[in-house]
């Protein structure tokens, strides 16, 4: 209503200093999360300190064997390698996260990079275009 | 509930909105270096220790089933999230149970149940005259035999122009039919697993915004990659956040549990559920797999359905 059209009229006002943030583009929107994942190499020590800090002493023998029943233990360790690695394990696979060494496995397989089309699907589009690829 | 005032919005219209949301992203579980805010995540890093100054971190969201899950069966999770920040996804766990969110994907049942759901409510309105309903033709055109031309006994017969038609729709039609009650509760199973299983289903403690602009809920589905069309599903009433954001955007649909359908599944990309409505789905889905079957139809008055009598 009325208060929309102050706001443009303050906006245009205020035009000239913004367009030093206009020209960022990753300030103003948060990216999309990224997709790719490559794992670090030093994946099996990261994983197994974030493990014997989080299970203490319950730690087996095999540190790929411990169990992760109790959900707030799970939680905790795969909520922290998702911060650390900047990559969450997906809803689907999260019952196959039976063991420590699954966890391992599933860090351990990189994901690919999206194609130039999903890259450019997942950008900023003008409104009326919309691109639809399925592979 | 946080009411974004006139200066958040007009940050909002400048680009800066998420700059002037006061919901601070939340920490991640000791992180080792606090975030950067929005720039992007460097995916190599050691491991350094847990610095002393950490934000205290809320404790995790965990839920189990209320319906036992009987072994060798075991509940599948998904990760509970929240609409407060667009990267508060982690904020806890949740089991599911296997006998709604990990049955068969069995597409023959989708197939029948998205069909029936567009054909019990279609009647066709379609209907054409026939020879008996054409205005004329009551008398013979010519004598039978004689005159030379073909033998004929009214001008409105389905060979002439301007006849009747022989085997038109005759409407209205109806294409009313029932699926057994527990196909159309397999397929909704069958839509719910396949949506997890496809990583297209994600769960919300609450459905509490900190505005309600649709460009938030929008761009908060934009950073999560959640596709182009979201359902969202709450048990009773939504938050006026939320709902003030919803009115106006196509892709981004707000229904109860109640309604929930495989046809809007099918359509949506993406699904949204409550902790409550997760609640609801089990204790309404899994109620068939153990009931006997219905002597008198469910309308009439029973002692242990698991829906509440309807009143009067």
């Amino acid at each position: 209503g009325a208060s929309r059209k102050e706001e443009r009229e303050v906006e245009a006002d205020r035009a000239v200093p913004e367009r030093e943030e206009r020209s960022e583009p990753s300030l103003i929107h948060p990216p999309p999360r990224r997709r790719s994942y490559v794992p670090p190499k030093d994946l099996q020590s990261c994983l197994e300190s974030h493990v014997r800090e989080v299970f203490g002493p319950s730690v087996p023998q095999d540190w790929q064997q411990t169990p992760l029943q109790e959900n707030r233990l799970k939680h905790r360790l795969l909520a922290r390698l998702a911060a650390e690695l900047g990559h969450a394990v997906p809803n689907s696979q999260l019952h196959r996260m039976r063991r420590a060494g699954d966890v391992l496995g599933f860090y351990r397989s990189p994901v690919k990079d999206s194609t130039k089309i999903d890259e450019l699907a997942a950008a900023e589009l003008p409104p009326n275009l919309k691109i639809i690829w399925q592979q | 509930m946080i009411r974004a005032g006139a200066a958040a919005l007009r940050a909002w219209s400048r680009g800066r909105g998420w700059a002037a949301l006061s919901t601070a992203p939340p920490a991640p579980p000791a992180a080792p270096e606090p975030r950067r805010g929005l720039a992007a995540r460097v995916p190599h890093r050691r491991c350094p220790h847990v610095s002393p100054e950490e934000p205290p971190v809320p404790p995790p969201v965990l839920r189990s089933c209320r319906v036992p899950v009987v072994p060798p069966l075991s509940p599948v999770q998904a990760w509970v999230g929240s609409l407060r920040h667009p990267e508060d996804t982690l904020r806890g766990l949740a089991d599911l149970h296997p006998d709604v969110f990990a049955v068969t994907p069995r597409l023959d049942i989708l197939h029948a149940v998205a069909t029936w759901q567009r054909n019990y409510k279609r009647i066709s309105h379609a209907r054409v005259r026939s020879r008996a309903e054409v205005r004329g033709g009551g008398r013979k055109p010519w004598r039978q035999k004689g005159s030379g031309r073909a033998r004929h006994g009214s001008v409105r017969s389905p060979l002439w122009r301007g006849g009747g038609i022989a085997h038109g729709p005759r409407g209205p039609t109806s294409y009313f039919y029932m699926l057994p009650m527990r196909v159309r509760v397999l397929g909704l199973k069958v839509a719910l697993s396949v949506k997890l299983m496809q990583d297209e289903l994600h769960v919300v403690d609450t459905l509490e915004m900190p505005s309600s602009d649709p460009r938030y809920l929008l761009e908060l589905a934009r950073a999560r990659r959640w596709g182009r069309s979201v359902l969202v599903v709450d048990t009773n009433e939504f938050p006026e956040n939320i709902s003030a954001a919803a009115e106006g955007l196509k892709s981004i649909t707000l229904i109860p549990a109640l309604g929930l359908n495989v046809h809007s599944l099918l359509k949506h990309q993406t699904l949204l559920l409550t902790l409550d409505a997760v609640a609801f789905l089990e204790q309404r889905l899994l109620w068939h797999d153990a009931r006997y079957s219905a002597l008198v139809p469910f309308s009439l008055p029973h002692r242990d359905l698991p829906w509440p009598p309807p009143a009067g």
